[in-house]
């Protein structure tokens, strides 16, 4: 929608039932998005989906601002609806909110969910929360999801975070960790991550990941990156970054396979087990989720 | 024969480079290298590989743009690493994966420039390693060692380097030293015929010293020469001059690598003067700085007037950024991913570096290479009598007039 980068982005940003009120720090002007103008932009951008504007609050807020957040959210997917002028084109996502309090989210859920849209996220988590919590209000909202609509968790994230969500009962996940962390010459693999700069990979001449079909493992040693992000820093990051791309989208595409051919469970206690090296040493918010839904590792 | 501005080389020196056609007005040669991992057609721009000061470009991306030969990283990817470890990886070519030639320097011009305490003596270049404190003698001999343990098509001699603005003795110390140093590193060389030694010829600025260098080092029985010591601070004027010395003494049927060049019109005044090889860290660290270079200069991307340009950086280039991205979406992505921004704009400028030595061999293979001249400068300068006086010198010292 552009509200949370604004949020994020821009100091002077003030949110009121009209919008979110800012000042450009480029030109100083005042600036309102409202729920109109955050669909006007994303009709003309013409995306496949586009999202509401919410009023988001960290997920470690407390207090009465959080009830006016949801509160506020319903009302302005309201307005997102109403000034919708592309339906047939663009698929517009309601966003749940209602924070770590599973009352507001319900209420949240109940009402977003009577209005006529194509797919609903789930907003205000993976902030500052604990796991506990997180998985948690993940499991509450996909329990008052319909079945029948996508489920988009915003902001997940890592991998086991991604297969327990999964598990849980979303579909689609978006986060800045696999090239954020490529950028710090971390490369993701099943058991974790190997942090290239170090000195213990300056003779390996494996590729980062054996099974990985992406160009950098087709191409290149961990000793040949080792030594580019000595050297070459960009050129390394580059590589990193196609390789942590491709970990995450041949994840849920091993998922999704295991999920199709009746193996999902299996699937699980595997991942689990490669990346803890041992399914107990899992994490025991992971453990809580899984179990929760039936599967026990 | 009538008395020849070059001399011919020694019967028994490794010919490599097979002239295709020249220019019957200036010095320009339109060539082709034989080189263990395939032809390479000159003039060439040779791109760095891989590089601290350099940014961003993929070994994929430059054989994807038809590089041929590219610069290697002797000091970070073989005296760091160290040369047993390259060797293990199957050389140089084999650790980057890189398929066609690989030009390495002597590593001796990155330590002075990056190590602090570094010395120069007789015996060579001794440093102390930021990384572990170790002190090294980089010599003529261990350059060479560790050039073979990488494998690379060109290895260059280690020479005794001098700025540009340096004046006095130590210019003539260095010029003498780079001759003895010549010496050690073919007397050292175990692979000769699998990689190609270059002399470098120095001599500063001063004539005198520079004729010496050349007709020494012309006597010894190397493949190619490059011409060394400029492209630093002096002025362009010093330039040319040094550059059409060496080329009028350098033998035609050996390769003539100007090092260090260059800017556009740099590159095509260089070609005139006779030169058939050049390396430059220009284009890719002007993308950096969001610069796009194009036949009219260079386009400062991040300014607000190309907000709304949606042409490409240049309508003629073939480079995978032209082909899929406009100058507003560049813009835009300075402005917010710089990374990716710079990398497209990375691959641009070694695409426009490319095809501009493709354009000059084009012209001189098809007898056209003056009037091309004159068409690049008319395009750049918005007249070919508003080019630089340097260059406009230096093109007719060698016939080739702009008005």
């Amino acid at each position: 929608s552009g509200g949370f980068q604004m949020v994020s982005l821009v100091s002077l940003s003030e949110v009121t039932e009209e919008g979110v009120r800012f000042r450009s720090p480029y030109d100083g002007d005042e600036t309102l998005l409202s729920p109109e103008k955050s669909v006007e932009i994303q009709n003309a951008l013409g995306s496949d989906i586009i999202m509401q504007l919410d009023d988001v609050v960290s997920s470690t807020v407390t207090g009465p601002r959080v009830e006016e957040a949801m509160y506020r959210s319903i009302r302005w997917l309201d307005r997102c609806i109403a000034a919708h002028q592309r339906p047939d084109k663009q698929n517009l996502f309601a966003i749940i909110q209602g924070g770590l309090d599973a009352d507001l989210r319900t209420t949240c859920l109940e009402e977003m969910t009577k209005r006529d849209v194509p797919g609903f996220a789930i907003g205000g988590l993976s902030g500052g929360e604990s796991k506990g919590q997180f998985w948690r209000m993940v499991a509450l909202s996909t329990s008052r999801l319909p079945k029948d609509k996508p489920r988009y968790l915003m902001g997940v994230g890592y991998a086991t975070d991604l297969v327990v969500c999964v598990a849980l009962g979303c579909d689609m996940f978006d986060c800045v960790f696999p090239t954020r962390t490529a950028r710090f010459g971390s490369a993701l693999v099943p058991t974790g991550n190997l942090q290239l700069k170090k000195k213990q990979y300056e003779k390996d001449f494996r590729p980062i990941d054996n099974d990985c079909a992406c160009p950098t493992c087709q191409k290149h040693s961990r000793a040949f990156l080792h030594a580019l992000l000595h050297s070459d820093n960009t050129a390394a990051l580059h590589h990193l970054t196609v390789h942590n791309i491709a970990y995450q989208l041949q994840l849920m595409s091993a998922v999704r396979a295991s999920i199709v051919e009746k193996r999902f469970p299996d699937f699980v206690r595997d991942f689990m087990g490669t990346m803890y090296g041992d399914p107990t040493l899992c994490p025991t918010w992971a453990t809580e989720a899984l179990a929760s839904v039936g599967i026990t590792l | 024969m009538a008395a020849a501005v070059s001399p011919t080389s020694l019967e028994s020196a490794p010919r490599i480079m097979r002239l295709v056609a020249e220019c019957s007005r200036s010095r320009a040669r339109a060539g082709e290298l034989r080189l263990p991992h395939g032809p390479v057609a000159t003039p060439v721009f040779m791109p760095v590989g891989t590089q601290a000061t350099m940014k961003g470009i993929t070994a994929e991306q430059l054989d994807a743009l038809g590089c041929r030969i590219c610069l290697g990283n002797t000091y970070h990817l073989g005296l760091r690493p160290g040369p047993e470890l390259i060797q293990k990886a199957h050389g140089l070519h084999g650790f980057m994966n890189w398929p066609h030639n690989l030009l390495t320097d002597s590593g001796g011009f990155q330590m002075v420039s990056l190590v602090s305490l570094s010395e120069v003596t007789e015996e060579g270049v001794r440093f102390r390693s930021p990384y572990d404190g170790d002190e090294t003698l980089l010599s003529p001999e261990k350059s060479v060692e560790i050039q073979n343990a990488l494998g690379s098509d060109i290895i260059m001699q280690l020479d005794d380097v001098v700025s540009s603005t340096v004046t006095g003795p130590r210019v003539e110390e260095a010029m003498y030293r780079s001759i003895r140093w010549l010496d050690r590193c073919i007397a050292a060389h175990q692979r000769p015929d699998k990689q190609n030694l270059f002399a470098i010829i120095q001599g500063g600025l001063d004539a005198d010293l520079r004729t010496t260098c050349l007709e020494e080092m012309t006597k010894r029985d190397v493949p190619g020469f490059a011409i060394g010591g400029l492209s630093g601070g002096e002025s362009k004027g010093q330039f040319w001059r040094m550059v059409a010395l060496s080329t009028s003494r350098l033998p035609k049927d050996k390769p003539r690598y100007l090092m260090g060049v260059g800017y556009a019109t740099d590159l095509v005044v260089c070609v005139a003067l006779g030169c058939d090889m050049f390396d430059c860290v220009f284009p890719t660290r002007t993308a950096r700085f969001g610069s796009a270079l194009v036949p009219t200069g260079n386009l400062q991307l991040k300014k607000k007037q190309y907000e709304k340009d949606f042409r490409p950086i240049d309508n003629d280039c073939a480079c995978p950024t032209c082909q899929k991205h406009s100058r507003a979406f560049l813009h835009a992505l300075l402005h917010s991913d710089n990374t990716a921004a710079l990398h497209h704009l990375t691959v641009h400028n070694i695409a426009y570096q490319l095809q501009l030595m493709s354009a000059v061999r084009a012209s001189i293979v098809e007898k056209r290479f003056p009037d091309f001249v004159r068409d690049f400068m008319g395009t750049m300068y918005g007249d070919p009598t508003l080019c630089p006086t340097w260059a406009t010198e230096a093109l007719a010292s060698v016939g080739i007039t702009l008005s």
